[in-house]
């Protein structure tokens, strides 16, 4: 597909996997490394398992802090120490939760520990798949265990748990941060489209209302269902010839902008040029019609080939549904759809 | 209208439920995941029923909702939730509950079910159904706040028994008394999964029978069928592949005490193409009555 000026449009019914469920995922096999070296720490006789009655509270809190360290049950057991008042030690698990006939206490506890991690990992990743594949599963699986250390759940919802990727992605130092941070955010956009609701659309009649003398007064107002993002790789670029299957590499850096933007429940992605983007950035910050032209024209972006289609650009633009209104700085003369 | 029963062979004199709730029997049911919507779309197949997880539809205004819109006009709905953390001692989130309560009227679901047990605390979520300590404060508790929800959703809430991984050392019952006990002191509903009656069953070292013995049936609203994966040392809820025969054989013998109970597949990793998931659902039909017809279901939830 390929709008009026020869940018192609990509996109289509993305696959929407993030959901929930009420079943348990089983735990990656590098997470039972945190069981090792433990087995010296355990009670070698059980019988005389002395159970440990607390509040509801303490032990909600004693057994989620288990559940949810980053380093492990051991290592939340050690550092609370004690539960309701009793010292509770690695050793002593078994005063709180008892062992079955073919598993300690301590190995039940595990299954949650990674559990918990799983479960959210597999939500990144279904928020994350190119920059998954960027990473490859090692890398990646460890940067989603620094996410989930540095900005835990406190929603009932996971909709919005991957929303911090890209800054997490820009703040480390690791091979690919910069280009990690550019396709995390593109990845979230999409997210983000997907989740908003319908939006109001101007209509190209609305558009016609307006007198050719107020336009450099109108402003635009932008649909929610719009992204435009700026990148300092080419991540659209990466993450369409993921989609494809390609196996692409990861891209030098270079500017690139992309508008990702909803019709129905179909998802687009369409690239910008720098003077696309210059105006739709002004126009999406507020500037009137004239104000952004004129930003257009002093940033020296608009190459001779793309004066005559600027009215093209409009159409699309409008056509897409990237704007929900219209109005002139003096009074409003004309809004939303027709 | 595509919705109502599939299916035949079913006993006969079908379709109306014993519970006490007066909630309908819809016959055999799928969770509807996101895998299936283009296939649901497009061929709008014959399924009794469908449910849904309530939180894959909250926090959206968009495209989950666009979806969801659609299907609840065709077919009957429930909703199923995964973050009510009823059994946490952290304050009930009135947010939750009140966007619970509006995707309830939006998709006109029949009731609302959820899991015995808790899913954070301090303001953090797991996302885990995590397992509660059976003791007579948690259960004084939770009985607490199965009261209120019910008062706030002005409806029966329908608590399912979860699979568990670990048993504190505090509880002073089992699990079958403690949901006993609770669904008596909070007069709610039960949804009875027997693949989680099978997993913690292996995990802790019960037989199902003595779990279903402990069961008032006449408040099990709706069944659970689902795979899950045995690791040897224990048994995990994944949902994955067919039901096994042990399974379904506590599902029957679970039915034959509450003949006209809804029933719902649950298929949530490595899931098939539509027509094998809702193939695996309809094997409850050798037991199973038929449903009520989606519009008589839809009255019978609406006078419930």
């Amino acid at each position: 597909m390929k709008n009026d000026v020869g940018v192609p449009l990509a996109g289509g019914l993305l696959p929407f996997a993030r959901e929930r469920a009420s079943a348990t995922p089983i735990r990656r096999a590098a997470d039972r490394s945190s069981v090792e070296g433990l087995v010296s720490e355990l009670p070698a006789h059980l019988s005389d398992v002395r159970p440990v009655r607390v509040s509801l509270r303490a032990l909600q809190e004693w057994f989620a802090g288990a559940v949810m360290h980053p380093a492990g049950v051991a290592a939340s057991v050690r550092e609370r120490g004690d539960l309701g008042g009793e010292a509770i030690g690695v050793a002593d698990v078994e005063r709180v939760v008892s062992a079955s006939s073919r598993l300690s206490g301590f190995e039940r506890i595990e299954i949650y520990h990674g559990a918990y991690r799983a479960r959210l990992v597999e939500c990144l990743a279904d928020d994350y798949p190119a920059l998954a594949y960027a990473l490859g599963e090692s890398s990646f699986e460890s940067l989603c265990h620094a996410y989930i250390a540095a900005h835990p759940s406190r929603s009932p919802s996971l909709n919005a748990f991957g929303r911090h990727m890209s800054a997490f992605c820009r703040s480390r130092t690791d091979r690919l941060s910069a280009f990690g941070a550019d396709l995390a955010a593109l990845e979230w956009a999409l997210v983000e489209v997907i989740h908003t609701a319908p939006a109001d659309r101007l209509s190209e009649e609305a558009l016609s209302k307006i007198p050719p003398s107020d336009w450099p007064r109108a402003r635009f107002a932008p649909s929610d269902a719009v992204r435009v993002l700026e990148f300092g790789h080419a991540a659209n670029a990466y993450f369409q010839a993921y989609n494809a299957g390609g196996g692409p590499d990861p891209p030098e850096p270079a500017w690139s902008a992309t508008a990702v933007f909803r019709e129905g429940p179909t998802i687009w992605r369409m690239d910008l040029s720098r003077a696309m983007h210059t105006l739709l950035h002004a126009l999406f910050a507020g500037a009137t019609l004239g104000a952004a032209l004129d930003a257009l024209a002093s940033s020296g972006d608009l190459t001779e080939k793309e004066a005559p289609l600027l009215m093209n650009w409009f159409r699309d633009w409008v056509r897409y549904g990237f704007f929900a209104s219209i109005a002139v700085e003096t009074g409003v003369r004309s809004s939303s759809s027709a | 209208m595509p919705s109502g029963p599939a299916r035949g062979g079913g006993p006969p004199g079908g379709g109306q439920s014993c519970n006490r709730f007066g909630l309908p029997n819809l016959g055999i049911g799928l969770g509807l995941r996101t895998v299936h919507y283009g296939h649901l779309l497009e061929h709008w197949p014959h399924v009794d029923w469908f449910e849904i997880i309530s939180e894959n539809y909250m926090q959206t205004a968009g495209r989950p909702l666009y979806f969801l819109d659609q299907i609840a006009e065709r077919y009957p709905i429930v909703m199923h939730g995964v973050s009510l953390s009823i059994g946490s001692t952290d304050e009930l989130d009135m947010s939750y509950l009140a966007e619970l309560k509006a995707l309830r009227e939006r998709s006109g679901a029949l009731w609302v079910s959820d899991h015995l047990c808790w899913t954070g605390v301090a303001g953090r979520n797991t996302h885990d159904l995590l397992p509660m300590p059976y003791t007579d404060e948690a259960l004084r508790h939770t009985a607490r706040r199965v009261r209120y929800v019910q008062d706030f959703l002005e409806a029966p809430l329908v608590l399912e028994n979860p699979s568990s991984y670990v048993e504190f050392t505090g509880s002073t019952m089992r699990e079958w008394e403690f949901l006993r006990a609770l669904a008596d002191e909070a007069d709610c509903g039960l949804l009875l999964d027997v693949n989680n009656i099978y997993v913690s069953g292996y995990n802790h070292g019960f037989e199902p029978s003595v779990y279903l013995d402990a069961i008032p049936f006449d408040r099990v609203v709706q069944m659970h069928v689902a795979g899950h994966t045995h690791n040897g040392t224990h048994i995990v809820d994944t949902h994955i592949g067919p039901v096994i025969d042990p399974v379904w054989d506590i599902a029957r013998e679970a039915y034959r005490r509450c003949p006209g109970t809804s029933i719902l597949l649950e298929w949530d990793a490595e899931i098939p193409p539509f027509e094998e998931v809702h193939k695996e659902a309809l094997k409850a039909a050798s037991f199973a009555r038929n449903g009520e017809s989606g519009a008589s279901a839809r009255q019978a939830g609406a006078r419930a």
